[in-house]
């Protein structure tokens, strides 16, 4: 009877489970399973007949290790490393190293920027939070409006700057201001990536709610008795505020760093031959690779792949060093 | 006490100030999309338009098949929502509430698919939609969501409901209701806080989501509205404030919908926050 309670139970979980279990499997599982394998073969997608196995080759060739000169040098075109894989995965990392610290910033500042109890605070928090959702195509093209060299508003503001200097650069035996340059944003190579950054940064509110809950847990009793022995407003945040901090601010660092790394967006929309590949992010090429022809699906598999042994080695490392400095109350 | 109204001051200029610069950039899309075409491209820039052209939006809209796209993208987010509510409350009850043999290794895959990168999994699904014959029509968007509706979603009903007391399941349980009438009578209804986070953030993905309709999509009858906008920007060289226009139109549904839903953000994140698992308690 009791085995025959808890097979049913078990039944109901499994009912109730059954869609999200069917999902896990077919739509992540296999696919990682088939991402692994694609990425020792050469297949173009359309003809299953036509697939090839090629072992790691795909890797070899992204790590430029040496090829055996007598095993079939004939067939072999490019033995040279792919120069763009690792401009791109050399942009993605710039990417995600500007704009993971950056956003973390500007989402804890926000938090304790709003974490008082005001009238009407609830409004501008949820301000903050606004830029989060609404972040996709169109607010990158709004931003792409506000970036642009000649017309955006940025440039003609620093434009305006530079003529209210002017005179003082003159004072001080300079030779005034007109000779200095605009940032070129989205239309140079040296610019691009601040401006996404800059973008990326605006829709940092998402964290600011995470930020909120923690800050709400923190004790006040520890606070008011670091008052009374005379800590300072600086050393109370530092010592009592941001351990309690730290458990989010571990969550959103491996959450953030991990999306940023995968951003495809910006790179696809605001691309332009004058950046000179200076937005090309890896996940954009391995889109090239793979949706554009020659159809390259085992090559961009390749490519996925290490992405995903970078992400994982990254975020264990930072997994790994949180047991120094993140605090968990016991 | 004037020490007091002083910390508030400043409180309320410093909130002022940060949300001021976060919307500066919508209010130069305002403004710029309310400006006929030669006072955006003049020199000196200016900030504000001598007269207000209304007409941009009905123009913007005309230009291409706008409201095609946005009926597209109501479809499809519409579906992803409910699916993505449904399956991830029903996943999140089983593990709030159900012990069964496997279920440590359930936790272990749920934890998995919240780590594995998305973008790693986009060519497998081409290969698994196309072979279906899904490619150019919405079910490479909608069934995902109908299956789980992805771990974080399945994570936070499970944490939430951990919190309501099995009481209420009991009382449920004497008046003869099944497991299913318990969640979606009494659980979910009580889980509002999640249930509103996990529609806006669902509705956002799928409204914003634009590299997978890129693939999935190549009739542009079919185009969802980021699919719709990208149109707009390689078209648009010449009448950007109409595209600014037609932008601002765009993230409409996610304002309503993110003012419908936003006071249960912060409850929602409080409690998944004093639940999470690692948290030694």
């Amino acid at each position: 009877m009791s085995k025959f309670g808890s097979m049913s139970r078990n039944s109901v979980a499994t009912k109730f489970l059954m869609p999200w279990l069917v999902g896990a499997f077919v739509l992540t599982v296999l696919p990682l399973v088939a991402t692994i394998l694609l990425s020792c073969m050469e297949w173009d997608g359309v003809d299953p007949s036509q697939a090839r196995w090629v072992g790691f080759d795909h890797y070899q060739h992204l790590m430029d290790i040496k090829h055996d000169q007598d095993h079939d040098s004939a067939t072999r075109v490019d033995v040279n490393r792919d120069p763009f894989f690792y401009r791109s995965l050399y942009n993605s990392l710039l990417f995600a190293a500007l704009a993971t610290p950056l956003s973390l910033f500007v989402s804890l500042l926000l938090a304790l920027m709003l974490n008082a109890p005001l009238r009407g605070i609830a409004v501008f928090r949820s301000l903050a939070y606004l830029p989060h959702v609404l972040g996709g195509v169109a607010t990158i093209l709004i931003w792409s409006w506000v970036f642009n060299p000649t017309f955006g508003p940025i440039n003609q503001t620093i434009e305006w700057a530079y003529g209210v200097l002017d005179p003082v650069v003159r004072f001080f035996g300079g030779e005034g201001t007109g000779s200095w340059l605009l940032p070129g944003w989205l239309a140079s190579e040296t610019w691009c990536m601040p401006a996404v950054v800059c973008m990326h940064a605006w829709t940092a509110g998402g964290a600011v709610f995470i930020f909120l809950a923690s800050l709400q847990r923190v004790d006040p009793d520890s606070q008011a008795a670091a008052l009374i022995d005379g800590a300072n407003r600086w050393r109370r945040f530092r010592l009592i505020v941001l351990p309690q901090l730290t458990p989010a601010i571990l969550f959103n660092l491996i959450t953030g760093f991990a999306a940023s790394m995968q951003s495809f967006n910006y790179a696809y929309l605001l691309y332009n031959r004058a950046q000179n590949d200076g937005l090309l992010f890896v996940v954009l090429y391995i889109y090239r690779c793979a949706f554009e022809p020659p159809y390259r699906l085992g090559y961009a598999s390749a490519m996925a792949c290490v992405l995903f042994v970078i992400l994982l080695v990254l975020s264990s490392l930072t997994f790994i060093t949180s047991k120094w400095w993140v605090h968990y109350e016991s | 006490m004037r020490a007091d109204a002083q910390y508030r001051a400043v409180r309320y200029a410093l909130v002022s100030i940060a949300t001021g610069l976060l919307a500066m950039p919508l209010i130069v899309a305002i403004l710029v999309a309310l400006m006929p075409i030669d006072e955006v491209y003049s020199l000196p820039a200016r900030l504000i338009p001598s007269r207000l052209e209304w007409s941009n939006f009905t123009d913007a809209m005309r230009r291409l098949p706008f409201l095609r796209f946005m009926c597209n993208s109501l479809v499809v987010s519409a579906c992803a929502v409910m699916g993505a509510i449904l399956t991830s409350a029903m996943a999140g009850y089983a593990f709030a509430r159900f012990h069964w043999k496997s279920k440590r290794f359930c936790i272990v895959l749920l934890l998995g698919c919240l780590l594995i990168p998305a973008q790693i999994l986009l060519i497998p699904h081409f290969i698994l939609y196309s072979s279906l014959g899904w490619v150019n029509t919405y079910k490479p968007l909608i069934v995902p969501a109908w299956l789980g509706g992805g771990a974080f979603n399945v994570f936070l009903f499970w944490q939430f409901f951990r919190t309501i007391p099995r009481d209420f399941d009991d009382a449920a349980k004497l008046d003869g209701a099944s497991h299913w009438i318990i969640l979606t009578r009494v659980m979910i209804p009580m889980a509002k806080p999640v249930t509103a986070t996990v529609a806006l953030l669902s509705f956002v993905y799928h409204w914003q989501d634009f590299q997978r309709p890129l693939i999935f999509l190549s009739d542009f009858q079919t185009y969802t509205i980021a699919l719709g906008l990208r149109m707009y920007q390689t078209a648009g060289g010449g009448w950007i404030n109409l595209v600014i226009a037609a932008s601002l139109v765009a993230i409409l549904p996610v304002l309503v919908v993110f003012v419908i839903t936003q006071r249960h953000i912060g409850p929602c994140a409080r409690v998944v926050d004093q639940e999470a698992p690692g948290r030694p308690s």
